[in-house]
């Protein structure tokens, strides 16, 4: 049998703790908190640990945590990339106390690219690879969102595929007239039907 | 009569084991790295890189790395627990030992290395956050001691690493066999002139308890959460437990 728990819990708790080192305060605002467990739970696997004497997380075992934190997949795989903005969405619950701090401490989690590069190939290279990459992904994020505008535009102004927004509200506007004067109608033509069998009653003379 | 135990294929008298496995490593310790290399192809050096990123180390931590020989692990583990932290190199065996010790004064390393027994750690309870045993639990004698020592040296919630031979995937058992029973002994006989040493490290491995039989036993010395990773197809296994 293969435990594909310890990689993930091993991956984890680097990647986390890498983070909080980088982020200043980060450690100094968990070593309050000392001795406290944290679940990581990741829908698929639970991740265990406690807040260690230096502020950082140790992968524990746990049977009743004091916070539990409940990331999806897919913000733990952004986690590395992304920091504070992939924790942000998780849900929190537990000790009021230990969920501000661990909230606090993630918002400003943040992964200095440059710094880790700096040891590998040189701090002036490591500052352009940083900033290249950085406006390569901004360059991706920015074709990705052109293609779908123009796209949509496709759609909407040439094939006809898709209805503008505006046109979707008019049309919306349009059936509640629609059905208000529908039912306007229906209400007039129930007072003249119940007033029929009065007229019947008294018929007009010649 | 004294109680036996296996030293490879063969029943020997308890008291005996450790002098013949001392006998070994005395007779292998000069060629041990090339050796190394050579057997599993440098594999050895991504095993043990993959057992150090599971301890979890910070600088300031405490390490004991038993049965450490050549220091391989031990170079890794001062690597991360920094100038703040301390990594003790221990061996039974004092070839294995002075081979470490010299390889990391080559290197700029000064750690202290302690020439003792796994079985009986000279060491006070609760005072390491980590312990690791690389390729070393397959050669003691009481191994259920030894991993009841190594919990008693480990502070709460630390943990026991043990890097270890284990059951390799059944299909390629033939292969691994013929790899360990002829070839094996034959790298031996050429490079470290010392074939039985080999043979013996292949009939050991053999007789080492299995993934599931060794996660068992440091259960059963008190390690909770163990879990283990197969390497190389269950060529190798890292069983990993926390003290609780």
């Amino acid at each position: 049998m293969i435990s594909p728990g310890l990689i993930t819990a091993a991956l984890i708790e680097r990647s986390l703790n890498h983070l909080l080192l980088q982020s200043p305060g980060a450690t100094e605002a968990l070593r309050r908190h000392a001795g406290r467990s944290v679940r990581f739970d990741l829908t698929l696997a639970q991740y265990d640990c406690r807040i260690a004497d230096d502020g950082c997380f140790s992968e524990a075992v746990v049977d009743a945590p004091d916070a539990i934190i409940r990331p999806t997949p897919a913000l733990v795989a952004r986690l590395p990339f992304f920091g504070r903005e992939a924790l942000r969405h998780a849900e929190y619950s537990g000790d009021p106390a230990l969920l501000a701090t661990l909230d606090r401490v993630f918002k400003q989690l943040n992964w200095d690219v440059e710094a880790d590069l700096a040891p590998l190939v040189g701090d002036i290279a490591a500052h352009r690879l940083h900033a290249l990459g950085r406006d390569t992904l901004a360059g991706i994020a920015h074709t990705f969102s052109a293609f779908g505008r123009n796209a949509s535009e496709y759609m909407v102004e040439e094939a006809e595929l898709m209805a503008r927004g505006v046109d979707v509200a008019r049309f919306n506007h349009a059936v509640d007239v629609l059905a208000d004067d529908a039912a306007r109608l229906d209400a007039r033509l129930r007072l003249l039907e119940s007033r029929q069998p009065l007229q019947d009653a008294h018929p007009r003379i010649a | 009569m004294d109680k036996t135990t296996h030293f490879g294929y063969k029943q020997v008298a308890e008291s005996e084991k450790a002098a013949k496995v001392a006998e070994v490593f005395h007779s292998v310790a000069a060629q041990y790295d090339l050796m190394n290399d050579l057997m599993s192809a440098g594999l050895h050096r991504l095993w043990k890189r993959f057992a150090v990123a599971q301890a979890g180390l910070r600088p300031g931590m405490k390490v004991l790395d038993v049965a450490g020989g050549t220091a391989d692990l031990t170079r890794l583990f001062l690597k991360e627990v920094g100038e703040t932290g301390t990594v003790l190199l221990t061996d039974i065996n004092f070839s294995m030992l002075r081979e470490g010790r010299d390889r990391m004064l080559n290197e700029g390393w000064t750690p202290p290395t302690v020439q003792c027994d796994g079985e009986r750690l000279p060491f006070p309870d609760n005072y390491f956050n980590c312990v690791s045993v690389a390729f070393g639990l397959r050669n003691m004698t009481h191994k259920d001691q030894a991993l009841a020592e190594m919990n008693r040296v480990l502070k709460p919630g630390g943990r026991l690493l043990v890097l270890e031979f284990s059951k390799v995937w059944k299909p390629l058992e033939p292969a691994y066999d013929l790899y360990s029973f002829k070839l094996l002994p034959l790298m031996g006989k050429l490079i470290a002139r010392d074939a039985a040493s080999y043979q013996y490290l292949a009939e050991s491995i053999r007789m080492h308890p299995g993934q599931e039989e060794l996660k068992t036993m440091m259960e059963t010395a008190g390690f909770a959460k163990v879990s283990y990773h197969n390497l190389t197809a269950g060529v190798v296994a890292l069983h990993k437990g926390f003290k609780v």
